[in-house]
């Protein structure tokens, strides 16, 4: 009887919660939607769809395009539901339901935030995107209002606070659906903001639960005898107060660890993955310590935000390589061995594959050959060697240390990858930048920049290519091939089962290249590109879509880049060079091929 | 003020051809080499690198997303110039630094500053304090 009730009552409490979940599960696994930003729960940014194939993709010409009236970056993609696309903007964040059959809007939203927060987000306005579930469509505003709105009308189903923007907490993520919550980040590394991640219920808008980044054991969320991580060659408990021992002071209380990326979830482990970035401030001479738990990986439980593992790549940062890219689920052999995979391609320019279950480490090489600032992680400890004349802490502060590479945007930065599950690679934009990096003191001040280093940033020597679009094996940390692009590769990539892999470039191609790399064709999109590739099919017919927007700190970083002449009055090589491509724009290319 | 002020436009303008010291002296700065400066305008460059303003207006102040700062000082008064730090143009993303001690203290070293790199006298985006 009591067995009985007991199960009666999971039973309840499944199909409830669960709800939600399925029904995004089944939308996403129908490759005729773009559901959700990356295509599914793993971030794989994989489509079934093969009507768009290698054979034929030479012949992809443009279907229709549309202008989002916001000419600044454009990050992330549309969603596609149905017969019904929503898209994002930049600042001021609106959103608009289209139909696809008339390309008519069916409605739009149009927030109004107080342009205070425009500063906040520094160097360009970007959102990453909308989230569906339940009906309704999700928006995390720049302000840090995260908003449900009913996707029928547009009208506002909740809406709450998610952060207080007047010290810096402001968003740029894509909010993601994970069962029955809305699980959102927050930005501001740069504000001396304490990270956190944020699960809110779909239904209401309450909190369920924060984890913070840094801190006390139990605001992290984390059990001193139950969390594990990799160290010493094992997986461990993290013991007591592993993230206070690791700060001087409370300087953890504006230590950074921000939550910027881009999530993941594993519904069989029940588990969410997601990275937290920089320590704040980029003078590392300020803040001595590992300064745990930022620049980690974590695995928290989704209706609790308990943390069953974390795992530190970057102890004690010295180059801003802020820890937020990706986390790609993928189920993959390592070393011979069926493997429940986690892999990430991290700022600091290390592939790491870990076992997803218990983070476990089994990989961790260089997906850039230009990467200098360590020699290599040591797989016991997990930590990085890092390389003495790179070391901006051990060369102090005023001290200009030259030629760290990469830089401080990372081998990669939040563009994300794509995991083909039937060529079992991951296809990466990558960028191919080195930096100068000089560190000062600074002093907080609540809602005032908090960041205490100077930094130039440019191509490694001798090399012109700023980018690389690469393919990686994520069993052996090997590069299967590079293909070099002239700047930074900044949009999101698309592989389908078509053979086919797409992704945006710069100056504002969209390119298509076979499985072993070779371009089959591309199409000048009328600005640069930022955004993320997707794929959908609307009566029977296969699109491709991107959007185009320079900006971003890629934008920023070639504005920065090739710059290399430090006594040049106005002399911005770089920035004119991409300035000969594009100009600013906001503007959505769908593509399909003839009938 | 506003007639001071041209004034020492004028001055600067006057001056800059640099003497057999390579020294540029006006009212908002003392210049050596091109690159050492005298303490309030070092403070100016304190400020600016503590304020993150290369973050939008480049390293150089050759403007990234924020306007090249090397040309805007040649038009704006340094009373345009004191306001837009204090308050800011937030529809344009600049932010107000009312509250930032370290800018406020400093509104003026951070002009001289700024100027002497706009007028060509401090040739280095970095400085260094003349001793």
């Amino acid at each position: 009887m009591k067995l009985l009730s007991i199960s009666l009552g999971l039973a309840a409490a499944v199909s409830g919660s669960a709800y939600a979940n399925q029904e995004l599960a089944g939308l996403s696994a129908d490759p005729n939607n773009w559901a959700m930003q990356a295509g599914d729960f793993s971030n794989h940014r994989y489509s079934e769809l093969k009507q768009i194939n290698a054979g034929n993709v030479n012949k992809l010409q443009v279907a229709w395009m549309f202008s989002t009236g916001v000419l600044r970056g454009h990050e992330g993609s549309p969603l596609v539901i149905g017969d019904t696309m929503y898209l994002h903007t930049p600042f001021p964040n609106n959103v608009f339901a289209l139909d696809l059959e008339t390309q008519k809007i069916k409605w739009k939203y149009a927030p109004k935030q107080d342009s205070a927060v425009i500063p906040q987000m520094c160097c360009d306005t970007v959102n990453r995107g909308l989230a569906y579930a339940d009906g309704k469509v999700f928006l995390q505003q720049a302000d840090s209002t995260l908003v449900a709105l009913d996707a029928k009308s547009g009208k506002v189903v909740w809406s709450v606070k998610n952060g207080d923007p007047k010290v810096g907490a402001v968003n740029t993520n894509a909010p993601h659906i994970f069962k029955d919550k809305v699980i959102t980040g927050i930005s501001g590394g740069e504000w001396g903001v304490r990270g956190y991640l944020s699960a809110y219920d779909i239904k209401s808008g309450k909190m369920v639960w924060r984890g913070y980044s840094t801190g006390p054991d139990s605001e992290m969320l984390i059990d001193p005898n139950t969390t594990t991580t990799w160290a010493d060659g094992k997986v461990q408990p993290v013991g007591a107060d592993s993230s206070l021992k690791t700060w001087k002071g409370d300087q953890w209380k504006i230590g950074g660890g921000t939550t910027w990326g881009w999530y993941s979830y594993d519904p069989s482990l029940n588990l969410v993955y997601y990275g937290t970035g920089n320590p704040s401030t980029w003078n590392p001479s300020q803040r001595p310590g590992d300064n745990k738990w930022s620049m980690s990986i974590w695995a928290r439980d989704v209706d609790t935000g308990k943390v069953k593992w974390v795992y530190q790549m970057t102890p004690y940062d010295e180059w801003d390589f802020d820890g937020i890219n990706e986390m790609i689920l993928a189920d993959i052999n390592v070393g011979g061995k069926a493997t429940k995979a986690l892999v990430h391609f991290d700022r600091n320019g290390f592939g790491y594959t870990l076992d997803r279950t218990n983070g476990a480490l089994l990989v961790a090489q260089k997906y850039d050959p230009a990467v200098n600032w360590a020699t290599h992680v040591d797989m016991k400890s997990g930590r990085p060697q890092v390389v003495s004349k790179y070391s901006t802490a051990q060369n102090g502060a005023d001290v200009n240390s030259k030629g760290i590479c990469p830089a401080a945007l990372g081998s990669k930065d939040q563009q994300p990858a794509s995991f083909s599950p039937k060529t079992k690679l991951f296809y990466v934009p990558t960028n191919h930048v080195c930096m100068d990096y000089e560190p000062f003191a600074v002093e907080y001040v609540a809602g005032q920049p908090y960041v205490g280093a100077t930094l130039s940033m440019y191509p490694p020597p001798g090399e012109k290519n700023m980018g690389n679009f690469i393919a990686w094996d994520a069993s052996t940390g090997k590069i299967v091939w590079s293909k070099p692009e002239r700047f930074s590769v900044w949009s999101g990539a698309l592989s389908t089962a078509g053979d086919v892999v797409f992704y945006g470039t710069l100056e504002g191609y969209l390119k298509a290249v076979d499985n072993s790399g070779k371009e089959l064709w591309k199409f000048k999109t009328p600005s640069g590109i930022i955004g993320n590739v997707f794929t959908y099919t609307h009566k029977g017919k296969q699109y491709v879509g991107v959007f185009s927007g320079i900006g971003g700190w890629a934008g920023i970083g070639m504005a920065a880049g090739l710059e290399k002449d430090q006594d040049g009055l106005g002399a911005v090589g770089g920035y004119k060079e991409l300035r000969d491509y594009t100009d600013l724009g906001g503007q959505l290319t769908i593509f399909t091929l003839p009938n | 003020m506003r007639s001071a002020l041209l004034l020492a436009m004028l001055f600067a303008v006057v001056v800059s051809p640099a003497g057999a010291d390579d020294k540029v002296k006006t009212d908002l700065y003392t210049v050596v080499d091109g690159t050492k400066v005298d303490a309030d305008t070092f403070q100016g460059f304190r400020t600016w690198r503590a304020a993150a303003c290369d973050r939008c207006h480049g390293a150089n102040q050759e403007g990234l997303v924020g306007p090249a700062l090397v040309e805007s000082l040649k038009v704006l008064t340094k009373d345009d110039f004191k306001k837009t730090v204090t308050e800011g143009r937030l529809e344009k993303g600049m932010p107000s630094f009312s509250t930032s001690h370290m800018v406020m203290d400093n509104l003026d070293h951070l002009y001289a500053y700024l100027k002497g790199r706009s007028d060509g006298a401090i040739k280095k985006a970095k400085v260094e304090l003349l001793k």
